[in-house]
């Protein structure tokens, strides 16, 4: 913002002469802008890569893949990273898996699938067509699911991870790591003690409908049925109901259902040798 | 140091402390004090824009037309934070996440545009920029206060580290919630001016009417 | 005179300025007027109507709370024995348990003695931390500012023991009278310049502050481990269907046999506790009157729009009316002469706006069950700008009475 004295006759003019006043404001203008700008392009690479890492890390704890001083990226390799085409629960190329954005598809008209008002029970804002999936896997089986949730609480929408073992029925974590809940009732979503109580639950009954859920209070472990029960939220009625809805939506026939079904059937294993012969080049 | 740099740097941390006594910047001291180390960082965005904005606005004073006077300044200071966001984000990303907004907001903190045309718009560079970075710590004192109680008994941590151990997790200590919310910032912003207050009795205003005393003075009390 | 009066004039000397314990001055004179009246009585002409003073406008306040206390007690008792006895729980743990067993006291919840003791053993533990706490504070400030020691928290600690669950935590009542004294009352410089209703800040603390301990589904009945349900969250998942399925009827509200906080569930003893401080004149009949009013309107404007997702909607006035702590919040709570708007047009006001918001926060806000507390506090901050209208027009009525223009 240095104005040296050096064309001294502009300088001199009054401060309230027109000129000087369009000139000030033109080269204030250019400065800030020059500045603005420089700052914006030269750290992009840094904040889109700062992005990425959090939400694999975020990935990583669901995982409950120890990080061993590995770092974040090294310790990802680990995950394979898919999108799926939710009406059909095949893979599909169809955008790049990496850069996907399904927070921001679900709110493109044109990347979302129509959703009947009865059917959106977690009250999503929309319905991508493609959703992200993490796999986990160890010699070419799929040890763990992990899928991206959201849905309606009390104050806002929940955003999380719910990561299922390789059988794509049995959970094996959840956590969330977005929310507007009332810290020490709703809030307590964050919980580890409470999120490590999902392990080992099943997420469908013997029909096949999603029926996993929170209940008011808590689970007896001897009681019939327990394993489709989760402690409820204490004073938190309506965050529990959000929960419940959510993973039941996700889980259920509209998103994630027909995927998780392939896996339980063997299908995704044969579709998945089909895509590697056609993308060999291509690392995931 | 000079007495008058001294004053500049030194005088705005307790007896003319932006928040407590000018009730200056009190929107992003509530929103941004769960955690101490993101008061912290706010803090240091704070200061940084508003000392670098005190210099620029004090080299070009003489020649701001005073009819777009405060549209120069808010330019000069919204350049300031956008930088400071971008590299906040570059470099201290989980702290970024957690201020949101409130580092775009340093744009209508009033303690910046308040500092600018107040004293660097007559003063000095070098002395602006010291007015700056005194305001700034004033500023960031408060914040620390609050943001060490908030997390203290609202998480039973300090900068992450548990101090208290939580009733969740095992311990004895059950996290107090209002402490999480924005209102107990206002709380403690309050007690703490009390405490300025009754150690700088000056800054106490003057009552707008006396209150009659009904009884008589304790020295002549004492019932029959 | 009497051996009191002797004691009281020889300690005078060290407690009066330039005695040994100047600060203990305020001490001194609390107990000092309470066995008698104050030396410097009015002489000349003035205002007072009535012999009427603080000291006693709040022993009457406490002694119309006494209702409540005793039908709490043996509620609390009922609500723990007959979820002990559909349980099979044979008797109580603890040193509760102790207590009850050394004087022979059974847990039969058909019994009114058995039920009272066990109660009382809740509240009373409750009542004397948040006395205690109190009176700590109150005798501080009093003290330090050489103000007298005001009889407001005697008020104040057993209102808020009143409108706590039992099983509140006693460093919990501790913490919330604290701030209800401290940050309520005495930062604006004691009793009389306070403009919240001290009892209700410090309950809102502990609301906000643990949630779960007061607002939890397993706090309002003192079995350990067990989660009950109040009245209002039923409404609130399934309106007048939920509360008539689960047995609930006006008569249970009526005599207080529902859970709730200890003294806010029975309308009988909140009407005797009304009653009296209605025939003293302590409490403003308008402003009963005004929230009353306002419930009313609010909840059948509520019923007139209706919805299909929230079944508070369809709750009628006069299920409103008797759940949840809304009756013990206009009797004891709202009337609070210092807090209240003033004028007696104001009071009604002040009243309607307390009613409108209760049912607007029961009804629409998904979070808090019960919105009593939070309209007197929303309505304290309004009163002196209800009042100020209120002036205002009295004042226009007039000028135009006397065609000042």
């Amino acid at each position: 913002m240095k104005i040296h004295g050096r064309q001294g006759g502009f300088l001199n003019l009054p401060n309230d002469n027109i000129v000087k006043t369009i000139a000030v404001a033109l080269l204030l203008c250019l400065v800030c802008s020059v500045i603005v700008s420089g700052a914006a392009t030269l750290l992009k690479p840094k904040q889109v890569a700062n992005k990425l890492l959090d939400k694999k890390a975020n990935i990583l704890t669901v995982s409950g893949i120890d990080l061993d001083g590995r770092s974040v990226e090294d310790a990802f390799q680990q995950i394979e990273t898919r999108v799926i085409n939710l009406q059909t629960g095949e893979y599909t190329d169809a955008v790049d898996a990496q850069s996907y954005d399904q927070r921001k598809a679900s709110k493109d008209p044109a990347m979302t699938l129509p959703l009947s008002k009865q059917d959106n029970i977690a009250q999503i804002a929309g319905l991508p067509k493609f959703a992200n999936v993490y796999l986990v896997k160890e010699a070419e089986q799929i040890q763990k699911i992990i899928l991206p949730i959201e849905g309606y609480g009390l104050w806002g929408t929940l955003y999380g991870f719910l990561a299922l073992e390789g059988d794509a029925e049995t959970v094996s974590s959840i956590t969330f790591y977005e929310h507007k809940e009332t810290p020490g009732l709703g809030g307590e979503v964050e919980n580890q003690k409470w999120q490590a109580s999902w392990d080992g639950k099943q997420l469908y009954d013997d029909q096949g409908q999603p029926a996993l859920g929170l209940v008011k209070g808590s689970v007896d472990p001897r009681a019939p049925n327990s394993q489709y029960k989760i402690d409820g939220l204490a004073g938190a009625t309506l965050t529990s109901n959000g929960v419940t809805n959510m993973v039941q939506f996700w889980v259920g026939d509209k998103a994630f259902g027909p995927f998780l079904k392939r896996v339980r059937n063997g299908d995704v294993q044969a579709q998945r040798e089909k895509i590697d012969e056609v993308h060999t080049a291509e690392s995931v | 140091m000079a007495s008058e740099a001294r004053k500049a740097l030194f005088e705005p941390l307790f007896s003319n402390n932006p928040i407590a006594l000018q009730i200056l910047g009190i929107c992003s001291a509530l929103a941004v004090t769960t955690q101490l180390s993101v008061a912290l960082i706010m803090c240091l965005a704070l200061t940084s824009v508003l000392a670098f904005s005190n210099l620029s606005i004090s080299l070009i004073r003489n020649h701001v037309p005073s009819s777009i006077r405060i549209i120069v300044q808010m330019t000069i200071i919204a350049s300031l934070v956008i930088v400071v966001d971008q590299i906040l984000k570059a470099y201290a990303f989980d702290v970024s996440k957690k201020l949101a907004v409130f580092v775009g907001l340093i744009i209508t903190n009033c303690i910046v545009m308040g500092r600018a045309e107040a004293f660097a718009m007559k003063n000095g560079p070098w002395l602006s920029f010291l007015d700056g970075i005194g305001n700034g710590l004033g500023y960031s004192v408060i914040l620390i206060i609050v943001g060490a109680v908030r997390e203290l008994f609202g998480s039973g941590s300090l900068l992450g580290y548990q101090l208290l151990a939580p009733v969740s997790e095992g311990g004895w200590y059950l996290p107090n919630g209002l402490m999480l919310l924005s209102p107990s910032a206002f709380i403690i912003i309050g007690l703490t001016i009390w405490v300025i207050r009754s150690t700088y009795p000056e800054q106490v205003e003057e009552a707008d009417f006396e209150l009659q005393n009904a009884h008589n003075a304790p020295a002549h009390g004492g019932a029959r | 005179m009497s051996f009191l009066r002797r004691t009281l004039d020889r300690i005078e000397p060290h407690v009066s300025e330039g005695g040994k314990y100047p600060k203990l001055y305020a001490l001194y004179e609390a107990v000092d007027t309470i066995f008698y009246s104050p030396a410097d009585v009015n002489s000349g002409r003035n205002h007072v109507r009535d012999g009427i003073d603080l000291k006693r406008v709040m022993i009457y306040v406490w002694l119309a709370a006494m209702p409540c206390v005793i039908i709490g007690c043996y509620n609390v008792g009922l609500q723990a024995n007959s979820v002990m006895a559909a349980t099979g729980i044979a008797e109580v743990g603890g040193w509760r348990g102790d207590i009850l067993a050394f004087f022979g006291i059974g847990n039969d919840p058909a019994s009114f003695f058995d039920n009272f003791w066990l109660g009382f053993w809740y509240w009373f533990p409750i009542y004397a931390t948040v006395f205690i706490a109190g009176a700590f504070w109150e005798i501080l400030f009093a003290s330090v500012r050489g103000h007298e020691i005001n009889e407001g928290f005697f008020v104040t600690s057993i209102l808020l023991s009143l409108i706590v669950p039992a099983t509140l935590p006693l460093w919990q009542a501790a913490l919330g009278i604290s701030f209800g004294i401290v940050i309520g009352k005495e930062v604006f410089g004691g009793t009389g310049k306070n403009f919240l209703n001290p009892a209700l800040t410090g309950r809102a603390f502990l609301y906000f502050a643990y949630p779960a301990q007061i607002s939890g589904d397993a706090v309002w009945v003192a079995v350990d481990g067990y989660t009950g349900a109040t009245a209002l969250s039923l409404a609130a998942s399934g309106g007048v269907q939920a509360l008539t399925d689960a047995g609930f009827t006006i008569q249970q509200s009526l005599t207080g046999a529902i859970a709730g906080s200890i003294g806010e569930t029975s309308l009988i003893a909140i009407g005797i506790g009304a009653a009296f401080l209605l025939f003293t004149k302590i409490a403003s009949w308008r402003i009963m009157f005004g929230v009353v009013v306002g419930v009313v309107v609010m909840s059948l404007l509520f019923n007139a729009i209706g919805s299909d997702t929230n079944p508070m909607f369809g709750l009628t006035p006069q299920w409103h009316l008797v759940i949840g702590g809304l009756a013990f919040g206009i009797v004891y709570m709202a009337t609070d002469p210092v807090s209240a708007a003033m004028t007696d047009l104001g009071r009604f006001w002040y009243g309607v706006l307390i009613g409108v918001m209760t049912v607007l926060i029961r009804v629409v806000n998904p979070a808090f069950p019960e919105g009593i507390m939070l309209a007197i506090l929303f309505a304290n901050i309004f009163a002196p700008l209800i009042d100020w209208f209120v002036v205002q027009a009295n004042m226009k009525r007039r000028a135009k009475r006397y065609a000042i223009s």
